[in-house]
């Protein structure tokens, strides 16, 4: 349970808030690649943490993420005419190039000075892993670059997609360090009792810190000659989770997937989602299937990548398939993974949910974990001080599943995979 | 007129507001029977007095209303599985029996005891004339289930349905209280008439457009009605109850009493700004007809909304070339002719700029109704609550009587069972 007033302060990601400005302090995914992907394109509107921005790719290949809103009289910046080098307002032409210097003012005087001391917002860009992040934060406060390993890997290894959710961030990412459901809202065969998470249903839930966030175990005892199933997870500041993505029965090679929930305002957030594979060969389609391009048959990148399958026709609910085939009755298929199943759940708390009113158990110890430590680091934030995460710690870090002896801890067991980038050699760029 | 204050007193229904206390010590519809007509049916949605709850019938055919957040992460339970004598969160598992019970909690381990430390909110409810019947007050104050008429005959004599507005509950009872406006808001309706088929009510009821409303209080809420000119030296009396806290019955048809037709509403507070129009026809003496009852019934609603598809959306379907040479609204239903010229008002209508007639005493009888039983319960007193369920054994009369007949002596002609 939080009280209204910290609920708001873990919410609130708007300039100026605590949270806000710690999340300020990380490099943040703004859109897709793609999606300005060509020199003079089209701009296109971001919305992050609350703020109202453009971005737009210039003749040179650089990448711009400025205000809407043009400094001269507030139109829109997204009508603007992407052309040599800048983006030129359409209401009076006033030009600005990435950095937000205004480069031409035309309806000015040619003897004015005035656009020397005009300038417009505009925050860095930088184009990595099929992502364009940026950084929103002061210039002296800027972190090393967001290079998770999932962004170091060859394109074949790995993709990346996004979805609408409409929800408070901390809802999804909350859900995204919460293993126990699996047995439940993702249990898509209701007669298997084999399935580890069927057999097991009450995990216990183990945190450890680190100077990124944490490492996390869900442990599922099976029974003593066979051990206990570990599904160990990472939280790297402040809303990124890494898991494991082995598909057991292929004997593939192991892959690690993962969820960035990155704040469009208070109420909307986009959910990224990501995987990695730690072998020698690429991603097969059905790898890739929910992370990537696949899944825009059912996610509506005209309709600002909202899920076809959504509120407001309760995420295509099938109350005969709930009652005999898995536990929700929403659909699980490979375009949209467990993710669909989240998402319904996390949107039916409301848009922010009142914590004030919540009961957490024993199971959500990692939920209370995650909240500690952004309020934590929200106050460390305030008093001036660096928050976790924002040095290179994270970039080697991993997630696995392991059915380990019972006297194995995981946190010696998986050790070396989990943080020191051991055993697999990914193809790195 | 009412000051804003007062405005603000009657419209507010949410917890803790006075109206909204007052409301929750009446048993009230929250949704048809039929609408989980099935043990182990899917939960419906049911959002009363600002309120989300989930109604659900477990296995045993037991009624739930329970809150719609699961108490541990407030995930909604309309997703739950009703199974197995209760209703389960399907993101965690925790199920819950219709007491709010915590009756099974898997995901903690064996050992624990934290399932017998939560509950989930839930209210009593009662099955009752083809609607789930919720009690959302305090124990000691819950009254009688009220006695009204299509809950005291055979399923196959009545006809109930439900339907959204989108405005708040009191212009509702406001619209169902005021006869008055049918002499133009439904004036020259072609097929559908409210009263007989021989037309006479109608008819009358159009000759003297400013009737003059009397208001009698009784036991139930209060009596009104308006006498109008008859032949033969006679008036044609129409009589509508008013029953606490928001139910009508139409005055209409002709013949014996005991074997005509009725129809009334209750308005349900959803949220303040939209309300539930309970609908309800019943004929004490034998079965309804195929598509007998009261229009409103008959409605084509949106499934998931239940809202009428003639709305605001679409200006209630209205026809100008209808409004200038047929009809006096050019809209089609008479249900959507009230609903429509309701919300028109806005979704709480600013009553400290109406002006208010003669023909309007019983819509001011019914807010000094609500007004004292809000400051009442500010005061720390109870409120009046008709406590006997028999009190509500009343109909409506819509008949041509001497003119010897004082309204005094017309109005204990609303009782059920009065000649």
């Amino acid at each position: 349970m939080l009280n209204a007033q910290d609920n708001q302060l873990v919410s609130q990601t708007g300039p100026g808030t605590p949270m806000g400005e710690l999340m300020r302090r990380y490099w943040i995914p703004a859109l897709l690649s793609w999606e300005v992907a060509e020199p003079d394109g089209t701009p296109v509107r971001v919305k992050l943490l609350g703020e109202e921005l453009i971005t737009f790719k210039d003749t040179d290949g650089k990448i711009g993420l400025i205000d809407n809103y043009c400094p001269h009289r507030r139109a829109s910046l997204f009508f603007g005419r992407n052309e040599e080098c800048g983006l030129r307002c359409v209401y009076h032409g006033w030009k600005f190039d990435v950095d937000g210097n205004c480069v031409d003012m035309p309806s000015e005087p040619a003897e004015s000075n005035f656009k020397d001391k005009v300038k417009v917002l505009a925050y860095p860009c930088m184009d990595m892993g099929g992502v364009v992040w940026t950084y929103m934060g002061t210039l002296e406060n800027q972190p090393p670059p967001p290079m998770f390993e999932w962004t170091q890997v060859v394109e074949t290894h790995r993709a990346v997609n996004k979805v609408l959710q409409e929800s408070n961030w901390l809802q999804g990412l909350e859900g995204g360090v919460d293993s126990v459901h699996a047995s439940y809202l993702h249990n898509n065969d209701i007669t298997n009792t084999t399935r580890y998470e069927s057999r097991s249903a009450a995990p216990s839930i183990e945190v450890e810190p680190t100077d990124y966030g944490y490492a996390y175990g869900s442990v599922r005892h099976l029974s003593k000659e066979e051990g206990n199933f570990v599904r160990a997870y990472q939280f790297i500041m402040p809303f990124t989770q890494l898991r494991p993505d082995d598909r057991r029965e292929s004997g593939a090679s192991p892959k690690v997937a993962g969820h960035m929930w990155v704040p469009i305002d208070d109420e909307n957030h986009f959910v990224w989602n990501f995987v990695y594979s730690l072998g020698d060969e690429p991603l097969t389609d059905a790898d890739k299937a929910k992370h990537s391009d696949l899944a825009y048959e059912v996610i509506d990148i005209n309709n600002g990548f909202r899920c076809i399958w959504n509120a407001d026709n309760d995420y295509g609910i099938d109350r005969e398939v709930q009652r005999t085939q898995t536990f929700t009755g929403i659909l699980a298929d490979a375009r949209v993974g467990a993710n669909l199943q989240d998402r319904g759940i996390q949107e039916s708390m409301g848009t922010i949910v009142d914590r004030t009113r919540e009961h957490l158990a024993t199971t959500d110890r990692a939920i209370i974990a995650t909240r500690r430590m952004l309020q934590e680091a929200a106050n460390v934030v305030g008093d001036g001080g660096t928050p976790r995460g924002t040095g290179p710690s994270y970039y080697k870090v991993r997630s696995i599943q392991r059915v380990l002896p019972v006297d194995v801890p995981w946190q010696e067991g998986m050790k070396e995979l989990l943080f020191e980038g051991a055993e697999y050699s990914p193809i790195m760029q | 007129m009412l000051s804003a204050q007062d405005n603000e007193m009657i419209t507010r229904t949410g917890p803790g507001t006075p109206m909204g206390e007052y409301l929750r010590r009446f048993w009230m519809p929250a949704l048809l029977s039929e609408e989980i007509a099935e043990p182990d049916s899917p939960p419906v949605r049911v959002k009363i007095l600002n309120e989300e709850l989930i109604a659900f019938r477990d296995t045993n055919g037991d009624v739930g209303l329970i809150d719609n957040n699961c108490p541990h992460r407030r995930a909604s339970l309309f997703f739950g599985r009703n199974e197995e004598c209760g209703l389960r969160c399907v993101y965690h598992g925790w199920k819950f029996d219709t007491n709010g019970d915590c009756v099974d909690m898997p995901s903690e381990p064996a050992e624990s005891n934290f399932k017998d430390k939560v509950k989930v909110k839930a209210y009593s409810t009662e099955d009752w004339g083809g609607y789930i019947w919720a009690y959302m007050g305090p124990a000691e104050s819950m009254p009688e289930l009220p006695e009204v008429g299509w809950a005291m005959v055979p399923e196959s004599h009545r006809k109930v349905s439900r339907r959204l507005q989108e405005n708040n509950f009191v212009q509702g009872i406001e619209g169902g209280i005021d006869s008055s406006h049918i002499s133009f808001l439904h004036f020259g309706l072609p097929p559908v008439v409210r009263d007989d088929p021989a037309r006479a009510g109608h008819s009358l009821s159009n000759i003297d457009a400013a009737p003059h409303f009397i208001v009698k209080t009784t036991d139930y809420g209060f009596v009104y009605g308006a006498n109008r000119e008859a032949e033969n030296d006679s008036y044609y009396w129409r009589l509508t109850p008013f029953m606490l806290p928001f139910f009508t019955v139409i005055p209409g048809g002709t013949g014996n009493p005991d074997e005509r037709t009725y129809s009334g509403h209750g308005w349900v507070p959803a949220d303040d700004e939209s309300c539930w129009m309970f609908t309800y026809s019943w004929n004490a003496s034998r079965p309804l007809n195929e598509g007998e009852g009261h229009g409103a019934s008959f409605l084509e609603k949106e499934p998931r909304t239940m809202r009428a598809v003639m709305n605001k959306d679409n200006d209630y379907g209205i026809d100008r070339e209808v409004q200038r040479t047929k009809t006096f609204t050019g809209i089609e239903a008479i249900s959507i002719q009230d609903s429509g010229i309701q919300e028109s008002m806005g979704a709480i209508c600013d009553r400290t700029k109406e002006h208010l007639g003669t023909s309007d005493s019983a819509v001011i009888a019914m807010r000094r109704m609500y007004l004292q039983g809000c400051r009442d319960l500010l005061e720390g007193k109870e409120p009046f609550v008709p406590k006997k369920g028999s009190a509500y054994r009343v109909r409506s009369v819509a008949d041509v009587m001497d003119k010897k007949v004082t309204f005094e002596e017309t109005t204990e002609k609303v009782a059920v069972g009065a000649t």
